[in-house]
């Protein structure tokens, strides 16, 4: 009797602080609580933690395990994998990789060609690194400003705002991916990928043109700047 | 016409008689031999006079004391039951030995441990009880008392004066030049502040999440001091360690082959639900065998590329379970 009365009456009465509960509402369905941190695995980034004397604030931190797509490659990099992430649709991130080798692929074709038919004196001014040509073409089509809707006195006004580092490069990749979606039905995507990037890196091809017209719009809006604070 | 001041005084002289007259309501910490001990105190003043809140509590103290030992005593009989049950020896029959047993005969398929059924001592059972926190007479002992959490604001008073007392070591350290020592600084990193919970229980008190929270703010004050290794004792009783250190001994040794080559082998590699173990030797050409296949193994470049990043010298894994996805892990 003892025994069963402990067990219960008493037992699972007393405990019946809704942990889980609380733990689910914190971090959603993740199994790490909130203080796991995030791993660092670029190696870059784990000498410098040595060298500036952090490493040891890291020594005794829970970390989470690395995501299935981060590696300490050296051909491995974070913004060409975001990148390859947006243009991913339905899960299929093997075939989003695929597209964007094939694109970096093609790039790099059409940019030996154009080194090989360049004369002597030109040939440094073409980049033929994939890569590069990649990061030249997100910061170029980067934008410094936005319109956002604001109401005032009844009438909502398109007012010219700052752009955060993060919303600017997420727009500068979406416009690039969906200028080489705007393409005849005969053409294939890799390849309409790497003409708006080498495009892009040399400030021309339609991604810039939509940058270039949001600052236009900025630049004639000018005058409602003020109703961002006013 | 009335200052705030006065009224507060008012307010607190009811209260207080409010508690004189009911004082069990809400008096509630302690051990159980603080309370007897108190109870044996008290009857030895019984030529003394004895308020009606100390004779209340005095009956509830005896009642409760009843209680656990009817408690304790159904918990060792149940104990020696069990311990038949299982054929085992009462006498040496531990803790431990009864969880197994509880988890042998009510097996529970309930997520949450702390709601599966189990076995324990009744001290630990019944949440622990306040002794009187008032004398005879029924004047109050803590000089807190008349704040309701007389331990949470003590441990706030302790933790200012923590933080006075270095601020003035801190004034004679600079008279005399000298700087603290880097190697002796607390790190902030690898611990964490008591829940609120377990400051709950280890303060015997209620405490409201405001209270909690400027806990924290004076707690991470102290600890943000220059100085403040002087007070580590104090700050470490209410920290609790987020991970166990790795223990450096357990690193695997390297092992030699015939041809002089070194390599190792970790068995119970583990990503999720797939499991296997791996060998690396070095030097090596870069030959990859997974489950007595090359590198094609994997369909994807992205696992490919997670087998070959880390890869120097030859590797063997051979791995089951979950997707392939999951095997790179390893």
């Amino acid at each position: 009797m003892a025994l069963r009365s402990l067990i219960f009456n008493q037992q699972i009465l007393n405990n019946s602080v809704p942990i889980l509960s609380q733990f689910l509402q914190q971090n959603g369905m993740s199994q790490f609580p909130s203080y796991y941190i995030k791993p660092i695995y670029q190696k870059e980034a784990q000498y410098d933690l040595i060298k500036n004397n952090e490493a040891q604030n890291y020594a005794h931190l829970p970390v989470r395990p690395a995501l299935v797509d981060q590696t300490c490659s050296l051909s491995h990099d974070p913004k060409i994998s975001l990148f390859i992430n947006y243009v991913m649709r339905g899960g299929n991130k093997a075939l989003a990789r695929l597209l964007v080798e094939k694109a970096f692929e093609t790039v790099k074709r059409k940019q030996l060609e154009k080194y090989h038919k360049a004369k002597e004196e030109d040939k440094h001014k073409i980049d033929i690194d994939p890569k590069e040509i990649f990061h030249k073409a997100i910061g170029n089509v980067r934008p410094i400003l936005q319109l956002t809707p604001i109401k005032r006195g009844g009438v909502r006004y398109q007012v010219p705002v700052p752009i955060t580092e993060k919303r600017a490069q997420y727009l500068s990749m979406r416009w690039i991916i969906d200028a080489a979606k705007e393409k005849e039905r005969t053409l294939h995507f890799p390849e309409t990928l790497a003409n708006e990037l080498v495009a892009a890196a040399s400030n021309g091809g339609k991604a810039v043109k939509k940058k270039q017209d949001l600052h236009r719009q900025c630049e004639a809006n000018r005058a409602y700047a003020h109703y961002r604070w006013s | 016409m009335m200052t705030k001041k006065s009224w507060n005084v008012i307010e607190l002289l009811s209260k207080y008689k409010f508690w004189r007259n009911s004082v069990c309501t809400f008096s509630s910490s302690g051990e159980d031999s603080n309370i007897t001990k108190q109870a044996v105190n008290v009857a030895q003043l019984e030529t003394k006079e004895v308020g009606k809140a100390m004779k209340a509590y005095l009956e509830r103290a005896r009642e409760h004391d009843e209680f656990m030992k009817q408690q304790n005593y159904e918990f060792q009989v149940g104990k020696r039951h069990l311990a038949n049950m299982m054929g085992e020896d009462p006498e040496t029959f531990t803790q431990q030995d009864i969880d197994n047993a509880i988890e042998y005969l009510f097996p529970s398929g309930l997520y949450e441990k702390k709601a599966r059924p189990h076995m324990r001592p009744p001290e630990e059972v019944f949440p622990q009880r306040k002794a009187a926190e008032f004398d005879e007479t029924g004047r109050p002992h803590h000089f807190l008392f008349y704040t309701g959490n007389p331990n949470f604001y003590k441990l706030l008073y302790d933790i200012v004066e923590q933080i006075n007392h270095l601020n003035k070591y801190e004034d004679s350290m600079l008279r005399k030049s000298n700087k603290p020592d880097p190697n002796l600084a607390l790190h902030a990193t690898g611990f964490q502040w008591l829940d609120q919970h377990t400051l709950e229980k280890k303060l015997v008190e209620e405490i409201s999440e405001k209270n909690y929270n400027s806990f924290i703010n004076a707690m991470e004050r102290l600890q943000s001091l220059p100085y403040s290794y002087k007070a580590k004792e104090f700050i470490s009783a209410y920290q609790k360690p987020l991970m166990s250190r790795t223990d450096l001994s357990d690193i695997p040794k390297l092992q030699y082959d015939k041809e002089g080559r070194a390599f190792i082998t970790v068995y119970e590699c583990r990503r999720k639900d797939a499991k296997g173990y791996v060998t690396i030797k070095s030097p090596g050409k870069g030959k990859v065998t997974i489950n007595n296949n090359d590198i094609r193994y994997f369909h994807d470049v992205q696992s490919r590329e997670q087998v070959v990043a880390y890869l120097d010298g030859d590797l063997n894994v051979f791995a089951t379970g979950a997707g392939r996805a999951r095997r790179v892990g390893h």
